[in-house]
């Protein structure tokens, strides 16, 4: 695989020569694949957006190094570097036309004026906007900004694209269209993708891999489902989707499975993901969706604990319980509404709460 | 949205609460403007003297435009106002670029204190200090004294306008400019000036029209032969009042309205 950015040892500190130092970002290092859709992902303040702002140039590294196709960049300015960037904020040119906007980077380029148009004319059509070139950005739909904006950075065919936060400002429904056709742009263009987004939804949707962020540090890199599945610590599971959290400690292990002791006497069992020993404090981690809910008549022959609906969240799609499983113990678990949309269980309900122990893992504390 | 605001209208006191206020208000508008009508009205007037009616006509018009005085007058307001706001715009463009986007520096808000400062030096002072300045120094070059002069009391009003527009302006607009491949110099010609335009255009004609309005400083820099018309129209008054003075004097009026509604045409467009 070849590598599109490489970043090596990256380290951001702003104000360096004040009382003051802020550090965006500590000893970053990580491989961005070419044609792939890379995500950066993180809160605010993780440090994701200042990377994106040195891969583009628009700030300087205090150390290391980052590489585009093996070539050393950090002492090129903005504009000698082949790759583009979708502003969070469209950051279109108010006083040309969409046309103009789009054509801005190639003419930079001193490519011959047939061309700019031919490629105009593509990259709007590719975004489904061929038919207002002449309109200018103040009479354009926040969508339609959306699509110049990432008309302009593709036009000048760069090696890289990046995208910050770009379907931040779109309302919901525009936003998950954008996505798919986000990915689909990507697939079809060949160019590798960096998006930065706090959106936990949005990175699992389109990425190819991601990188979680937090305080400046790259958390763990993975796929989606690496990722969400089997996340590395808890700040990972935690930022991506629902979890719940379960403190305790070792008592007992085999080859397969590790028996947790959580609060005072209940045991629970969990898969080994190898290197525990009896006595380590850890924090065992499941998902909500993984747990299944049933009246305690109606109970399969999965191992079942007892519990019961001490609160409900309505979602519509479903319902969100929490469960008191007694020993000071709470569970979020998630069911779906009955077919005649009631919720299929009330407060106060004792209901059998399943899940397998592979459906539990050790996080590393 | 919509609740806040006409919540807050709601608190604001209608002003027609105020019993006798509309009045106060007509009367106080007719003592501003009731000098300047009459002053156009006599204007048209055929009569020899200023304040008695001898029918309509534009024969003041005529003398005044055909006065060689007057005509010089009006070419040295012209020359001094259209090179003065040429000179004060393009240093203030140049000042407000550096203290908008030159980052932190040393002394940057003395920078900022000292550019706009003399707006509230009163007028005496600069014309003196700059009279003393000239005489000091040595430069005698008739309408250039007047010039260099007005040049320096325009900056503040070119730079104000111009430093709003580069402050309100997304600077993530330039940073696109340079992702796409623009050079620096590239940056400021394709964007930065083209968005800063309504700001140097509406610096230019506040710059223009003080200029063309300037008395006090004209009068004790300028020596003969560098009379403009500000000056010239009070030596006419000391000379005795005819309606020339009238006509003279609405010609500038409307001049200076044409040139101020223009610079409130461009800095509201500016605005959207």
């Amino acid at each position: 695989m070849i590598a599109a950015i490489d970043i090596r040892g990256v380290t951001k500190v702003y104000n360096p020569a004040s009382n003051q130092p802020v550090k965006a970002l500590d000893n970053v290092s990580l491989t961005i694949n070419d044609n792939e859709f890379f995500t950066l992902l993180g809160p605010s303040g993780c440090g994701k957006t200042t990377l994106l702002r040195l891969i583009a140039g628009f700030e300087q590294v205090s150390g290391g190094a980052i590489m585009l196709f093996d070539e050393e960049i950090v002492n090129l300015e903005p504009n000698q570097r082949p790759i583009n960037t979708v502003f969070q904020h469209y950051a279109l040119f108010p006083h040309m036309t969409v046309a103009d906007n789009v054509a801005f980077g190639l003419e930079r380029l001193r490519k011959p004026r047939s061309e700019i148009d031919a490629t105009v004319e593509r990259v709007l059509t590719l975004v489904k906007m061929k038919e207002l070139g002449d309109r200018r950005p103040n009479q354009l739909s926040g969508g339609q900004q959306q699509r110049v904006a990432l008309a302009r950075a593709l036009a000048p065919s760069p090696k890289v694209l990046l995208l910050d936060e770009p379907l931040s400002a779109l309302d919901l429904k525009l936003r998950q269209a954008m996505r798919e056709e986000l990915k689909q742009l990507q697939k079809e263009t060949g160019i590798t993708f960096v998006f930065v987004t706090h959106d936990q939804e949005e990175a699992l949707a389109m990425s190819d891999r991601i990188a979680v962020m937090s305080n400046g540090e790259v958390q763990q890199i993975g796929g989606p489902t690496d990722i969400y599945e089997h996340p590395v610590n808890r700040f990972v599971a935690d930022f991506i989707g629902d979890t719940n959290f379960l403190d305790g400690e070792i008592v007992s292990f085999d080859d397969d499975l590790v028996t947790c002791r959580i609060g005072v006497q209940s045991m629970f069992e969990a898969e080994n993901s190898g290197g525990h020993s009896i006595g380590d404090k850890v924090t065992l981690f499941l998902r909500p969706e993984k747990i299944t809910l049933s009246p305690p008549d109606q109970a399969s022959n999965v191992k079942t604990r007892p519990g019961k609906v001490a609160n409900i969240v309505y979602l519509g799609n479903q319902t969100a319980y929490t469960l008191d499983m007694g020993d000071g113990i709470e569970l979020t678990a998630q069911a779906r509404p009955r077919e005649d949309g009631k919720l299929p269980f009330a407060m106060g309900d004792s209901l059998a709460v399943g899940f397998s122990a592979r459906a539990l893992r050790v996080l590393a504390q | 949205m919509q609740n806040p605001s006409s919540h807050k209208r709601k608190k604001v006191l209608p002003v027609g609460h105020y019993r006798g206020l509309g009045a106060w208000t007509v009367f106080f508008f007719i003592f501003l403007y009731l000098p300047i009508v009459v002053l156009i009205f006599y204007s048209f007037n055929a009569n020899r003297m200023v304040m008695n009616w001898g029918g309509f006509g534009f024969d003041w018009y005529l003398k005044a435009f055909n006065n060689d005085d007057i005509q010089n007058a009006v070419w040295n307001s012209l020359i001094v106002a259209t090179v003065a706001t040429a000179f004060a715009t393009s240093i203030a463009t140049v000042g407000a670029l550096v203290l908008a986007r030159g980052g932190n520096f040393r002394g940057k808000t003395i920078s900022l204190g000292l550019i706009t400062l003399p707006l509230m030096v009163p007028e005496i002072v600069t014309a003196v200090a700059v009279l003393i300045f000239f005489s000091a120094v040595g430069i005698n070059w008739g309408l250039g004294n007047v010039i260099i002069a007005h040049i320096t009391f325009c900056i503040p009003f070119a730079f104000m306008p111009i430093r709003a527009r580069l402050e309100g302006m997304d600077t993530s607009l330039e940073q696109a400019a340079r992702d796409l491949y623009a050079s620096e110099w590239e940056t400021f010609r394709f964007v930065t000036v083209p968005l800063l335009m309504p700001g140097i255009v509406a610096g230019a004609m506040l710059s223009f029209v003080i200029s063309m309005d300037d008395f006090i400083i004209t009068l004790m820099v300028g020596g003969a032969g560098s009379t403009t018309l500000p000056v010239y129209i009070y030596s006419m008054i000391r000379r005795g009042l005819t309606p020339e003075i009238n006509a003279v004097s609405t010609v500038l009026l409307f001049v200076s309205i044409a040139i101020v509604t223009a610079y409130w045409v461009v800095s509201k467009k500016g605005t959207d």
